[in-house]
């Protein structure tokens, strides 16, 4: 099976806002899951710049953008399938 | 930008005798206008407040006059009949050295009653001789000062200190009689040996640390040691902000892709671009962050990424501090300010895209927009840090 590939935004308003610990996410990630996902970090996405409705910390999973990113959030979309 | 055709390091390092807060030794260093430099060591008798009021009022007279183009044997002469006479030492209150170099690299230097300065050329010291000059002091004391007058070559190193220096270790039983000057300039000799490249600043730095070991970290007398460094600058290009127009993207990926020198990114869309123009991949290190401040990045033939306001605002902070020595550990703003400090020129290509997120009003109000904060940095490396420093937006 592919490894998913999670990608968190290292740029400013994303570290700001809640990215800081995001970016600490391998730490916090259960056994099972950990094997299965590659996690990298990425330069500003650019998912903040005109965008009222999405706020930020950004998180890539695969193709899918996730705002308002949080461990929880993450944890979510890794296990619904 | 045309190229500075010396560039004149200068930096000092300095630690008080043990138990005092204020050293003695007093180090005074000046730009004037036509790019000419003068620099004064005093060292006055004693040590802690009063020594240092008297050193203090010795090199302000003497770098007053020399910077005021009174002539620097004139100079000598007012400050040694100004200076009283200890009655008791029959000594006077602060030894001075003092050194000017124009910018066509002629140097004349005085020294009374300090150590003899060292000239390092090519990885040799060079004996200069000294025209010795007697004034007779108020108090009918005879007074001897060296004075100097030679031209400086590129990479030419001089380097003046107290007596703290060669004096140090003095009654160890490693160095009965003190480290010397013979072994202060071997021991430069070789360092500079060993470092061609070296800066004034770890320079002075080094000689300074040895001199404090040699005193058993517990300093008989204040240690000061100023380096002076003759070299073609040291460029630094810090490009930061995305280009207002999009159509500028390349020029900017070449300005930096051009450019001879020491190269940093400040910002992750900027970092992008960049990597996208001249196809050169980023990583971002998350495995290593520091300083609490967002990750630096990896990106061949650039020497630092960093992102952009937060590690800009800091990095103006450390250069404002008092003292900044670097910080342990590193992180991407203290990188960053050491950057800037171990190189001569710094230019600066800020982006004018005004960047979205940072009009956000959730985000901390410490934040100062781009345009200010380097403007700020820039102010105080030339100010605090006596740097050169351009700017050019895109």
């Amino acid at each position: 099976m592919a490894k998913r590939k999670i990608t968190v935004c290292a740029g400013t308003a994303c570290y700001v806002l809640g990215g800081a610990n995001l970016l600490m996410l391998a730490e916090n990630l259960p056994k099972e899951i950990k094997n299965d996902v590659e996690i990298t970090g990425s330069p500003c996405l650019g998912l903040c710049q005109n965008n009222s409705k999405n706020k930020p910390p950004f998180v890539m999973i695969d193709d899918l953008a996730i705002s308002e990113a949080s461990i929880e959030k993450i944890l979510h979309e890794l296990t619904k399938e | 930008m045309s190229e500075d055709p010396l560039f004149l390091e200068v930096d000092y390092a300095q630690k008080c005798k043990k138990g005092n807060i204020v050293a003695g030794d007093v180090f005074l260093s000046t730009r004037t206008g036509d790019d000419s430099v003068v620099t004064v060591l005093a060292d006055g008798l004693g040590s802690g407040i009063k020594a240092n009021v008297l050193a203090m009022l010795t090199a302000k007279m003497a770098s007053g006059f020399v910077l005021n183009d009174m002539d620097i044997k004139r100079s000598a002469e007012i400050i040694i009949n100004t200076l009283p006479i200890c009655s008791e030492r029959k000594i006077g209150y602060s030894t001075f050295s003092v050194v000017r170099i124009e910018r066509g690299k002629h140097v004349k230097v005085i020294e009374y009653d300090n150590p003899s300065f060292i000239l390092l050329r090519d990885g040799n010291i060079v004996p200069v001789t000294p025209e010795k000059i007697a004034f007779t002091g108020i108090s009918n004391r005879e007074n001897i000062v060296q004075y100097y007058s030679f031209n400086l070559e590129y990479g030419d190193r001089m380097i003046f200190f107290s007596d703290g220096v060669t004096q140090s270790g003095m009654g160890s039983v490693n160095t009965p009689l003190g480290w010397g000057l013979e072994n202060v300039g071997l021991y430069i000799r070789d360092i500079v040996r060993s470092d061609p490249g070296i800066s004034a600043r770890n320079l002075s730095r080094m000689i300074v640390s040895r001199a404090n070991a040699f005193d058993g970290y517990a300093p008989h007398d204040d240690i000061t040691c100023e380096a002076v460094f003759c070299r073609r600058p040291r460029k630094l290009l810090v490009a930061t902000g995305p280009s207002l127009l999009p159509e500028r993207d390349g020029e900017m990926a070449r300005i930096i892709s051009e450019f001879g020198g020491s190269k940093a990114i400040c910002g992750g869309t900027t970092t992008k671009i960049v990597s996208r123009e001249l196809d050169i991949p980023v990583n971002v290190d998350i495995t290593n962050i520091t300083g609490n401040l967002p990750p630096e990045s990896k990106m061949q033939g650039i020497d630092l990424v960093t992102e952009g306001i937060l590690t800009l605002c800091r990095t103006s902070e450390l250069l404002d501090r008092e003292t900044y020595s670097g910080e342990m550990p590193p992180n991407p703003a203290s990188r960053l300010a050491d950057m800037m400090l171990n190189n001569d020129i710094i230019h600066f290509l800020v982006g004018t895209k005004i960047n979205e997120a940072h009009q956000d009003p959730s985000m901390p109000q410490e934040i100062e927009i781009r345009r200010s904060i380097v403007k700020k940095i820039m102010r105080t490396l030339e100010e605090k840090h006596f740097k050169k420093t351009s700017l050019h937006f895109i």
